[in-house]
């Protein structure tokens, strides 16, 4: 095992010190970017943890129901994020061949790919929640060894939530190797995940948080104090820190036993598994698709490279199951619009300006998905489209356009219908939806010109094209860019209000022309400098 | 044809291609060899506008490939060491794909596709996708690929790699039959058998440079080993004979 290891942090050592003076201040440029998201989020947090502070009675019991809902929400990411990386990694990987063919025990390959899931499926999402715990800190003044207790706890709790995903995929490839079989199951078990969080949604927990729902202040207050999904780890990991914060340590102590305990003894249960169920899995994915397919029709005023994205990308079947949640995502976001308790005409309207901002994080998150890793998906096969006589700037376009279309259709769904259900008013509903189809293309456009500014052509599965430092800066960069246009647009948003509020006065064509001037730099370098810098990569890259 | 000038390839430190020159004339089969490391691969994606020179010019079919590069990868062939194609096409997919994007009439598509599935004999599994075949089968894929639309200029990067003796065969039947038509063969392979039999000049790679280039004849003559096989040849001149004292401690 210590082999195994060795190997890993010598790739990653020779990797580190085979970057180029230029690469490595490239990639400090970025991280240094990447590290000022992380401090904005930071400050957001804290601000938001020091208005809780101040609410007099229940800021304390506010502050940490909210820590418990951040510890949910991250462990069921990880929950989610490991089912999509598990299937890749342990039945995929490019050294499987290679390592199924050495003499090393067939346990301690699962745990060397196991270990490589939980890392890929969790390190993002543990480091974006490191701002929260530091405006934590700083906030309630803990000291930083409550950072190394914060750390003490995730590990085991995100190692539980990281096994599911593990334990799902052994079991699936275990029971059905056929990949038929699988790739039903496979979309079948997202398809249960979106019905379980539409339902989740649509039973209205709000009401829960909203003290005019309840009876009695005496119900607000209990439901403050229960926990938040008691048998979960993520709750046993807020208990564990509260604990801690009110000077209990034996109970952080059990607490934080608990959590290790069970993440031993599950894990544990995982490589017993994996002695007998791994190989027979592996075995059956090595088979492959057997299906007998008919040449697809291609139609002829179609692009070549359209088609061939069209046809590969709807046969993936991972693809499937993601459009389902993105489905579900879509109806959830609606239905909280509609239920938000808006009685103002001119909150509704605020609201759908700010709806700018919300759907334009949503697009933003959905190119990061499937923008940005569409340059590194052609993978190995890059040559083909690199020896053809094509310039690179044709085939960043034709993924342009196979991306935004859908794009430009969830925006519109999310746009369009959100200034119905909020009956704004006919200059906001205009102002936003154009917008919001223009953040649309220009987030397309950067995810094009990221993906191939960074490009990752023998990466294993799409979730390290995502999470890789590239898609990174992209996630960075697309929120920077949603932000500005907000705050460009909300001085003729500001001007208009006024003028509903009685200001005969209130247009100031001078502010206009500064937001208007703005606002075109803003998508001029958007549309522009990610998509040059990229092309010129791609093409001096070697296939 | 292909012209090269002055060729150099720097990574860092390391000279992977140094000042190569050379010229492929039509119907011109050039073996290209050396050991592992030579660079061969390096000069193969650089005469297929996969990589970019340090320095140098390549001129395909007339095109200069840093300045014409579409015109001049139009007029190319390239058949890579390792046959990646997309998983998710089917095979006679990718030969449409590959039609479509090298400008092959839509009627000549119809109509060569299913030949050249039988020819290949792959079509019984022209209908499956690409993840079901072999390395083989990827490999006759792309071959077929380049029969679809004879190109100008071929470059092939150990083609041989992954066939059955039947394929090889025919493979090695197909570079004659193109090169008789006038394609100009760049073929890189470690078979040195299949260089003596196919090729009408052979050049020897070492550590970046040329150091032998000529008709077999001439290579011999440069060697002195009158009547001596490639292989004879091609390890007197890259130094290769070092291994036989190794050999004695097995």
């Amino acid at each position: 095992m210590t082999l195994l290891i060795r190997r890993r942090l010598r790739s990653a050592w020779n990797g580190f010190f085979a970057l180029t003076g230029w690469e490595l201040g490239r990639n400090l440029a970025f991280t240094s970017v990447g590290i000022g998201l992380l401090a904005a989020i930071y400050l957001g947090f804290f601000r938001l943890l020091s208005y809780l502070e101040t609410v007099p009675l229940i800021g304390e019991l506010l502050l940490w129901k909210l820590t418990a809902m951040m510890m949910l929400a991250t462990f069921m990411m990880v929950v989610v994020s490991s089912l999509l990386t598990a299937l890749s990694t342990l039945y995929y990987s490019y050294d499987l061949k290679f390592l199924m063919g050495s003499p090393i025990g067939i346990r301690k390959i699962f745990v060397d790919k196991s270990l490589e899931s939980l890392f890929f499926a969790s390190w993002m999402i543990l480091l974006l929640l490191v701002p929260y715990m530091a405006a934590l800190i700083q906030v309630k003044g803990y000291g930083w060894s409550f950072l190394g207790a914060f750390l003490w706890l995730a590990a085991p709790c995100l190692t539980l939530g990281g096994s599911v995903g593990l334990a799902f995929t052994l079991a699936l490839l275990y029971l059905f190797p056929s990949s038929r079989t699988r790739d039903v199951i496979w979309v079948g078990s997202s398809l249960s995940l979106t019905a379980v969080y539409g339902l989740v949604r649509f039973s209205q927990p709000e009401r829960l948080i909203r003290p005019d729902a309840l009876m009695l202040i005496v119900e607000y207050l209990e439901y403050l104090q229960a926990p938040t999904a008691p048998y979960l780890p993520s709750w046993w990991m807020t208990a564990g820190l509260s604990s801690l914060a009110q000077g209990r340590p034996a109970s952080f102590a059990a607490y934080g036993a608990l959590l290790w305990c069970c993440a031993a003894v599950f894990y544990g249960a995982l490589v017993w598994l994996s002695g007998r169920l791994y190989f027979q899995g592996f075995s059956g994915a090595q088979e492959g698709g057997s299906a007998k397919r008919t040449l697809a029709i291609r139609p002829l005023l179609e692009p070549a490279l359209f088609w061939k994205e069209r046809l590969t990308f709807f046969r993936d079947v991972k693809h499937w199951s993601q459009i389902l949640m993105i489905a579900g995502l879509v109806f959830v976001y609606l239905f909280s619009i509609r239920r938000l308790p808006l009685d103002n005409a001119d909150l509704r309207s605020l609201v759908s300006f700010l709806n700018i901002g919300a759907a334009g994080f949503v697009i933003a998150a959905l190119g990061l998905r499937f923008t940005y890793p569409s340059i590194s998906l052609e993978g190995r096969s890059w040559w083909v489209l690199r020896a053809a006589p094509l310039p690179v700037d044709l085939v960043m376009r034709q993924k342009l356009l196979f991306s935004a279309g859908p794009m430009t259709l969830i925006a519109l769904l999310l746009g369009a219908t959100t200034n119905y259900l909020l009956e704004a008013d006919r200059f906001t509903a205009w102002l936003s939806l154009g917008s919001l189809l223009l953040i649309t293309w220009g987030l397309c456009a950067m995810g094009i010109g990221f993906g191939a500014l960074f490009p990752l052509f023998a990466v294993e599965n799409v979730h390290q094209i995502e999470s890789s430092l590239g898609g990174f800066i992209y996630m960075a960069a697309s929120l920077f860019y949603v932000a500005a246009n907000v705050i460009i647009l909300s001085w003729p948003m500001n001007m208009h209000f006024q003028e509903r509020f009685g200001n005969a006065a209130a247009w100031d064509f001078r502010l206009l022309c500064i937001a208007a001037a703005c606002w075109i730099a803003l998508h001029g370098l958007a549309f522009l400098l990610p998509w040059s810098l990229g092309r010129r990569k791609l093409e001096g890259l070697a296939a | 044809m292909i012209e090269i000038s002055g060729l150099f390839k720097r990574f860092g430190d390391l000279v992977a291609v140094n000042d190569l020159s050379l010229r492929v004339e039509p119907g011109e089969i050039f073996g290209f060899l050396g050991p592992n490391g030579a660079g061969k691969t390096t000069t193969v994606r650089i005469i297929s506008g996969l990589l970019k020179p340090t320095e140098g010019r390549v001129i395909v079919a007339g095109y200069d490939m840093a300045r014409q590069p579409v015109e001049a990868k139009r007029q190319l062939g390239l058949v890579p060491d390792e046959p990646f194609v997309y998983p998710k096409l089917t095979g006679a997919e990718f030969l449409r794909f590959v039609g479509e994007l090298y400008g092959v009439a839509l009627e000549s598509q119809r109509k060569r596709i299913p030949e050249l599935l039988e020819m290949f004999e792959l079509g019984p599994w022209g209908g499956e996708l690409v993840e079901s075949y072999s390395h083989g089968m990827r490999q006759k894929l792309v071959l077929a690929g380049i029969v679809l639309r004879e190109p100008k200029v071929l470059v092939l990067d150990e083609p041989m790699v992954g066939l059955d003796p039947k394929s090889a065969r025919m493979a090695k039947e197909i570079f004659t039959t193109l090169a008789r038509r006038g394609t100009a063969v760049f073929m890189c392979t470690h078979v040195l058998e299949i260089a003596e039999k196919l090729c009408h000049r052979i050049g020897i790679m070492t550590s970046g440079s040329m150091i032998a280039m000529g008709s077999l004849e001439q290579l011999r003559r440069q060697a002195s080993s009158e009547g001596s096989g490639l292989e004879e040849l091609f390890l007197s001149l890259t130094g290769g004979q070092e291994y036989l004292s190794l050999l004695k401690h097995l």
